[in-house]
């Protein structure tokens, strides 16, 4: 099972970043959120237990690790709360250009 | 009355008290210290790096401390005078400036002072070099003094990226002795020389510390500086460019002789660095046209000599060293203060055009009074000066007489010249046919007290020998016994009989006397001789500012500003780190496409292949539209395998934040305009092969390179775990929580959750502002200015949708309906998410997507006329003070900050079965308030604007 949520971090993390490198701006958001998700994938994947049931108190059996868990959690609302925001900035940056082409907006330097 | 000039005056008589007091002090300690006492006093600074600023107070440290404050005192006394122009004058513009630039000298001066004392009386290395720094820094604020001036700001630049590079190297080298050695005590350091020297790193700690020295002491080749450091007002350059900073890395080199000397390395390169720093300075001296250069190549040629005895390491040349230090700062200082004078009264200190200053009607005075120093320079009995270079022509020659003692006596005859010349050029009668247009006259008797005290002083203890124990023998003798780690004889007699030392002193001065006879000469010729040219070193130093700028451009061209270009450095770089280190190995003897006997794994299987394909439609698709649901659908499928983890608190987060965000995209997008969208797909659909293949390959690389990260990572972690089953043994007991997830993030990480909510509270008002401000500033589209002016009638907007739409009733029901709804479920969420799936978070989003249909429904302004208390702002703002005084209020009853404390139980409230009212219910409370405030914003925000 290893080798086969590693293959699938990675692909989604390959696909997150060859979003990442379009021209079009809109589809380059979107490969945040994928590699986002990739990311949260990799930190559920490293708990320490093969959980069979949630954690809880009460619950009887091997229990799912909490810790990543509760990491993912902190970083699923942070990654979205920075999404948005980073949305917000690309689209006043191509309503200012006009474009939805990176390649296009060059005088955000300097 | 006083005037604001008479003031100056004042002020510098009044801070001059501080440094007499603390001279006095340390005079007072002579008797004890040259008993062989040795005072010490210590802080505990960072304990836990076992650093303490610890002071020490030897016979080395005396001299330097007595020639600091002393020095200091009439330095203070005097630019009390030198900043006061006076009021008849000629050109009144060519003066410096007057009294409120004079505190800041005040200021630089007495900082100086405290730094410079901190340096010789440090006990320990760190302590040490950190009042090193001070003493460039402050010098090169006193270089800059005139910073109008963009010579003076050259000159100090280089001073400091000189003395501030050896500064640099100095520290590495102290901390490798400190490593060494065991302690960064200076004692401790001694006490094991033979260990430092057997260390294979000596070499390196020589040589780092000798260039920290070297660039504060102005040995060849970083000695250009000093001669640029004299735009500083010249209190400033005879205090710290010739009496006492420059001596800091003499005095650096004394301190560290015991520890680091002795041997060839440390012999061959401070006498190779002195004995040339010697000539040099010496000759490059004789031939300049400003005064105070000429003092500065002179200052050089002692400081090589200085630099020079202590690489001899005998216990003749560390007498020689501690006479010559206390001889040069007197003559030294006193030539610099008369420059001063010169320059005041004159308007000039070139010596061209000085000449005639000691005739009756000009300044006889000042004349008379510059013979002392004048001589005390040039060596001659019976001056300490003679002394100076009697005893290192005795430590010189001690053996034999070396093409070294060659050079030597070679230099002082030089050393003569200048002082003839400094003395004769100044003051002596002008050629019939010279010009004077200057009408220079005696100045105050007070600004005179500065040279006539240090003049005296180099008359008064050359006869110290005649007192029984004479204070100077003692405080010469402590000091050298100091540099050379044990007991040294001294005689400060001015005559021993005939020897071979006097013999050589007669030697110099004859061939001084000559040198200075054919001064005139000898100058025409040296200037031109082309070794002597300054171009050479300093072409290397504008050489070396220059690397630095194409440095700076170099990594400014490199951020392109193109995300390509920096993801394709960052996996380079990665793929690069992981095969240097060779951290992967490809598993051996694993079943690679093994999937565990597990209930639920093929499902998991299922939801992981739903996340990347879904990922890749977003790729592929042709409409914007298809690519964000398709991400939606990705996410649902993470979500997915986080059930079956199995987590049904965090899939849940994970579901709603999925679902908000592709509703905010779809808002986001939604403004757009379609041609945009199209025009940037067309792009796309034109661009070459090999931009396809670069970024796949990029991608590609990236993928792997997370492959084995992952792999590695998965197949080599522990499979229990350390910090788990803490949380999960007490998080009932502690917190009352039988959700352990929950209690994490709300109870033991509770500090992190508050800077989350933070976090995500500043997002939605950050993204309002962003696009309001945006609207505001090019706010083009005509439809919206209309929507964002509050003129428009509110009734045109009612019931419109996203996009203008009118929706359907049904839908507008709906909207309706689920707002109360989502309200219900979000509460029970919160009373019961301690125990079941479910928290604040989820709860606020909950809310905020009914609100977010209600703005699909009815639009923005409707949705806002229809629910009065959706204030964006407000609600943030209440989350957070929620936060606090939840927080807060367990510290009444002496509970630490963020401690779990239950309200219910303590106002025994009457409440329903699984229901508490803890400190974390209102941080949940607070949680879902901030989260509905903010996500709410964000909707809005993107279906307004």
């Amino acid at each position: 099972m290893d080798f086969i949520i590693s293959l699938a971090i990675a692909s989604l993390f390959a696909i997150g970043i060859y979003q990442l490198l379009r021209r079009n701006v809109i589809r380059s958001a979107l490969g945040l959120v994928i590699i986002s998700n990739a990311i949260n994938l990799f930190l559920l994947a490293i708990g320490a237990y093969d959980g069979t049931v949630q954690s809880y108190a009460k619950a009887i059996g091997v229990r799912s690790d909490a810790l990543p868990l509760a990491l993912i959690l902190t970083a699923i609302v942070i990654s979205m709360g920075g999404f948005a925001f980073t949305l917000a900035m690309l689209y006043i940056v191509m309503r200012r250009y006009k474009t939805a082409d990176i390649d296009a907006i060059t005088e955000l330097k300097n | 009355m006083p005037s604001h000039t008479d003031k100056n005056r004042y002020w510098g008589w009044a801070l001059a008290m501080g440094p007499i007091a603390a001279w006095m002090w340390f005079a007072a300690q002579l008797p004890a210290i040259s008993a062989g006492d040795k005072l010490k006093f210590g802080l505990n600074w960072l304990p836990s790096l076992g650093l303490q600023a610890s002071f020490a107070l030897d016979g080395l440290g005396l001299l330097f401390a007595l020639l600091i404050t002393g020095i200091g005192a009439l330095v203070l006394i005097y630019a009390g005078y030198y900043f006061t122009p006076h009021t008849s004058h000629v050109h009144p513009t060519s003066h410096p400036p007057a009294s409120p630039a004079g505190f800041r000298f005040y200021a630089y001066i007495l900082l100086f002072m405290l730094c410079m004392l901190g340096v010789v009386t440090a006990g320990d290395v760190i302590t040490l070099f950190v009042f090193w720094e001070g003493t460039s820094i402050v010098s090169f604020l006193l270089v800059a003094y005139k910073y109008k001036d963009a010579e003076a700001r050259r000159g100090a630049t280089k001073a400091l990226v000189i003395t501030g590079g050896g500064g640099v190297a100095l520290l590495a080298g102290l901390l490798l002795l400190a490593n060494v050695a065991g302690s960064t005590q200076l004692s401790e350091i001694m006490a094991q020389a033979a260990k430092i020297k057997a260390s294979p790193l000596y070499p390196v700690i020589v040589g780092l510390v000798a260039m920290g020295a070297f660039t504060k002491s102005a040995q060849f080749p970083a000695h250009h500086w000093l001669p640029n450091a004299m735009s500083a007002p010249t209190p400033a350059s005879a205090y710290l460019h010739s009496a006492t900073m420059v001596k800091a890395g003499i005095y650096l080199m004394a301190r560290l002789s015991p520890a680091l000397g002795g041997t060839e390395l440390w012999f061959g390169l401070l006498v190779g660095a002195g004995f040339i720093t010697m000539l040099l300075g010496a000759v490059k001296g004789l031939f300049q046209q400003d005064l105070k250069a000429v003092l500065a190549y002179s200052t050089i040629s002692q400081l090589g000599v200085l630099m020079m005895l202590i690489g001899w390491g005998t216990s003749a040349s560390m007498k020689a060293l501690a006479v010559g230090t206390l001889a040069h700062a007197l003559y030294k200082g006193a030539m610099f203060l008369m420059a001063g004078i010169v320059d005041h009264s004159a308007h000039t200190r070139d010596l061209p055009d000085l000449r005639g200053l000691g005739l009756r009607q000009t300044m006889p005075r000042t004349f008379a009074i510059t013979i002392l120093p004048a001589l005390s320079m040039a060596g001659l009995p019976p001056l300490f000066g003679f002394l100076g270079k009697e005893t290192l022509l005795a430590a010189v020659a001690e053996h034999s007489v070396t093409p070294l003692g060659v050079g030597v006596v070679l230099a002082g005859a030089l050393t003569l010249a200048q002082a003839a010349m400094l003395l004769l050029d100044t003051f002596s009668r002008p050629k019939a046919n010279a010009k004077n247009t200057l009408h220079p006259h005696d100045p105050q008797l007070g600004f005179l007290l500065g040279p006539a005290v240090l003049g005296g002083l180099s008359l008064l203890i050359a006869f110290d020998w005649l007192l029984p124990a004479g204070p100077i023998t003692s405080l010469v003798a402590s000091a050298a016994k100091a540099a050379y780690g044990d007991k040294v004889k001294v005689n400060l007699a001015l005559y021993q009989g005939i020897n071979l030392p006097l013999m050589l002193s007669a030697v110099a001065i004859v061939v001084g006397f000559g040198i200075a006879q054919y001064r005139h000469w000898l100058r025409r010729r040296l200037a031109k001789v082309w070794l002597l040219q300054p171009v050479r070193l300093d072409a290397a130093y504008r050489a070396f500012l220059q690397l630095l700028g194409d440095g700076g451009r170099l990594a400014t061209n490199l951020q392109s500003g193109s995300i390509r270009t920096y993801l394709a450095y960052m996996f380079l770089g990665f793929g690069l780190l992981t095969l240097w280190f060779g951290a992967w190995q490809w598993p051996r003897n694993v079943n690679l496409f093994l999937i565990e006997d597990q209930p639920l794994q093929l499902l998991r299987v299922f939801s992981v292949l739903l996340a990347v394909a879904a990922a890749l439609a977003s790729v592929i698709a042709r409409r914007d539209l298809t690519a964000i649901i398709a991400l939606g659908a990705s996410g649902l499928g993470v979500a997915l395998v986080i059930a079956l983890e199995p987590s049904p608190d965090v899939a849940l987060v994970q579901v709603i934040v999925d679902i908000l965000t592709t509703l905010i995209l779809v808002l986001a997008m939604g403004r757009l305009p379609a041609q945009m969208r199209d025009t940037a797909y067309k792009i796309e659909r034109q661009e070459t092969w090999w931009v396809r293949v670069r970024n796949f390959a990029i991608a590609g690389g990236a993928g792997l390179f997370m492959f084995m990260l992952c792999f590695n990572a998965l197949s080599s972690r522990p499979r229990t775990s350390i910090v788990t089953p803490y949380y999960e043994q007490q998080s009932k007991p502690l917190t009352g929580a039988a959700d352990i997830v929950g209690a994490i993030v709300v109870d033991f990480r509770g500090f992190d959750t508050m800077i989350e909510i933070t976090v995500f509270g500043v997002a939605g008002s950050a993204i309002y502002s962003l696009l309001r401000y945006a609207a505001k500033k090019h706010g083009d589209d005509d439809d919206e200015v209309r929507e964002l002016s509050d003129a428009a009638p509110i009734m045109t907007l009612t019931s419109r949708g996203i996009g203008g739409l009118v929706p359907s009733a049904m839908v507008q029901m709906a909207a309706k309906l689920v707002l109360p709804l989502s309200i219900v479920v979000a509460f029970v969420h919160m009373i019961y998410g301690h125990g079941r799936p479910g928290d604040g978070f989820t709860a606020g989003v909950i809310v905020a997507i009914a609100i977010g249909l209600m703005n699909l429904a009815f639009g923005h302004a409707e949705t806002f006329r229809r629910l009065p208390w959706l204030r964006p702002g407000y609600l943030i703002g209440s989350g957070w003070l929620i936060v606090m005084i939840g927080s807060l209020l367990p510290m009444l009853w002496g509970q630490p900050f963020f401690s779990p404390f239950d309200f219910g139980v303590w106002l025994n409230l009457p409440l329903p079965y699984d229901a508490s009212l803890s400190a974390s219910f209102l941080f949940e409370i607070a949680i879902c308030f901030t989260v509905i405030g903010s996500a709410s914003w964000m909707l809005q925000t993107l279906s307004k604007f």
